[in-house]
């Protein structure tokens, strides 16, 4: 009995004891400040956003928490209730499917950007194709493009192979990305050749590109609107209208967007 | 640099490896006794984190918690947010590092003399004493090790508490949430740097329980 005791003593209580710490540990992990603006916005958009969102803070003073992902993983997200106040969708689908669904606020629907893709290459390679069709080159082994499943780049990279007659072709070379971030790492890293991006997270110094006709796909609009739950509707809104407004306007101009009026 | 990320994911690997303890050492415990139908499927049913892709797991996952599940409607009505917060990233952490943690656990209480536990019952113990007493001291050493890797999966989830926390940073953007986005924006730096100390939290953990515990 004794002798049971002391086991005990020696082995059971550290692990009862770092349960009870564990237990006490757990009330530090919260706080939700009430003034924050949260923005769901498209991996397209991770380099514009990183710009612009700075400048709405010190126009309003809202502070703005900025989570960049797929679309699609956001839409998913958005309908199971994620506390997102706007949502920047790299297309419209998604958007007027959370419409549909009632979670986001219809009136606050935006068209706020068009998006362009690109062909691209690392600048270092030893061949550069500047046409869609130099990609059935033998020397490109490897063709990046974002998931066409669920990325709105990836259907216009898909889109604009089988308009040239190149996707049965080329399809045996292509790498997706989750998203079109992802797919521009397998350029950077040299994992791929080539890549069919969004323009505008092509502006990087180690990637050169040349624009694909945008009558080869669907045109690439993207749409905003405020979420339902939004506590501050008022303030989603007005990031919405900062972006196209003549602050955002450049910026978003700058990683290659056409803004309302422009197209 | 922003650390919170990195003070997040301590805190919660912690509380997920508690969490993961307190239900993965009983089921060990139970799984480690005479085999049986049923326990051979609950033992494959444990099982399943390992080999589910984590963002499918996570999708699952999200749907029953999420507002409008199941489980996420009846802690909603008691007014607890688990979907999207530092909680769910917790509990993707448990889901995560379970099966680690039991698998360990079994193969240490398995180990156990059963003439020991038996003498313990002849002697007039519960059921729960003998695991207190004697099964538990006895597979201390295998549970430990199993606490260890759970801390260590749970540390460093990614697909599952993307779908069920997202990725919101300074609330929900763990570390590896965080390393993940420091790539997407093409800061390596960053990236490299806590890429760097979430190695050596994983390193110095599984060194110090290997310091008393053999991992097989």
């Amino acid at each position: 009995m004794t002798r049971n005791w002391t086991i005990r003593s020696r082995a059971g209580r550290p692990i009862v004891g770092g349960l009870l710490v564990l237990t006490i540990l757990a009330g530090g992990a919260h706080g939700q400040a009430q003034s924050r603006l949260t923005v769901f916005a498209a991996a397209d958009l991770a380099f514009a956003f990183k710009g612009i969102v700075p400048l709405f803070e010190r126009a309003t003073g809202a502070s703005v928490i900025l989570s960049i992902g797929s679309t699609g993983v956001f839409a998913q997200q958005i309908a199971a209730g994620a506390p997102a106040d706007v949502f920047f969708a790299a297309n419209a689908s998604f958007v007027d499917d959370l419409i549909a669904r009632g979670v986001v606020i219809p009136a606050t629907r935006s068209l706020y950007a068009q998006g362009r893709i690109v062909l691209a290459t690392r600048r270092d390679a030893p061949f550069r194709p500047t046409e869609l069709r130099q990609l059935t080159d033998p020397r490109v082994k490897r063709i990046a493009i974002a998931n066409p499943q669920h990325a709105p780049y990836g259907k216009a990279a898909e889109q604009a192979l089988q308009a040239s007659g190149l996707w049965d072709t080329l399809k045996a070379k292509l790498v997706y990305g989750d998203n079109i971030r992802h797919a521009l790492q397998f350029l950077q890293t040299g994992a791929a050749e080539a890549g069919v991006v969004a323009l505008s997270v092509a502006n990087a110094p180690e990637i050169s590109w040349t624009l694909v006709d945008a009558r080869l796909h669907e045109p690439l609009n993207q749409v905003a609107v405020v979420v339902r739950r939004s506590q501050h509707p008022e303030l989603g809104g007005a990031f919405i209208r900062f972006v196209v407004g003549p602050q955002g306007r450049p910026i978003m101009k700058r990683y290659g967007f056409l803004l309302p009026g422009d197209f | 640099m922003e650390w919170f990320p990195l003070w997040l994911s301590v805190r919660v690997a912690l509380l997920a490896t508690g969490l993961t303890m307190t239900v993965g050492i009983p089921v060990a415990w139970w799984l480690a006794r005479r085999r049986s139908t049923v326990r051979q499927i609950v033992a494959v049913i444990v099982m399943t984190p390992l080999v589910l892709p984590p963002t499918v797991l996570g999708y699952y996952l999200l749907v029953l918690i999420s507002r409008y599940g199941p489980v996420g409607r009846v802690l909603e009505s008691l007014g607890i947010e688990l979907a999207f917060t530092w909680r769910a990233a917790v509990l993707a952490g448990a889901i995560g590092s379970f099966p680690l943690l039991v698998r360990a656990a079994q193969a240490g209480f398995e180990s156990v003399d059963r003439q020991l536990e038996d003498a313990a019952r002849t002697l007039g113990r519960y059921e729960w004493s003998v695991f207190w007493s004697v099964s538990l001291p006895l597979a201390w050493r295998a549970v430990a090790a199993g606490s260890a890797l759970a801390f260590c999966r749970a540390f460093g989830d990614f697909g599952i508490t993307l779908m069920v926390a997202g990725n919101i940073p300074g609330r929900t953007q763990t570390l590896p949430l965080a390393i993940y986005d420091h790539v997407q924006s093409n800061a390596m730096r960053e990236a490299n740097v806590l890429a760097l100390v979430s190695i050596g939290v994983a390193l110095t953990i599984l060194l110090g329980a290997a310091r008393f515990v053999r991992f097989r």
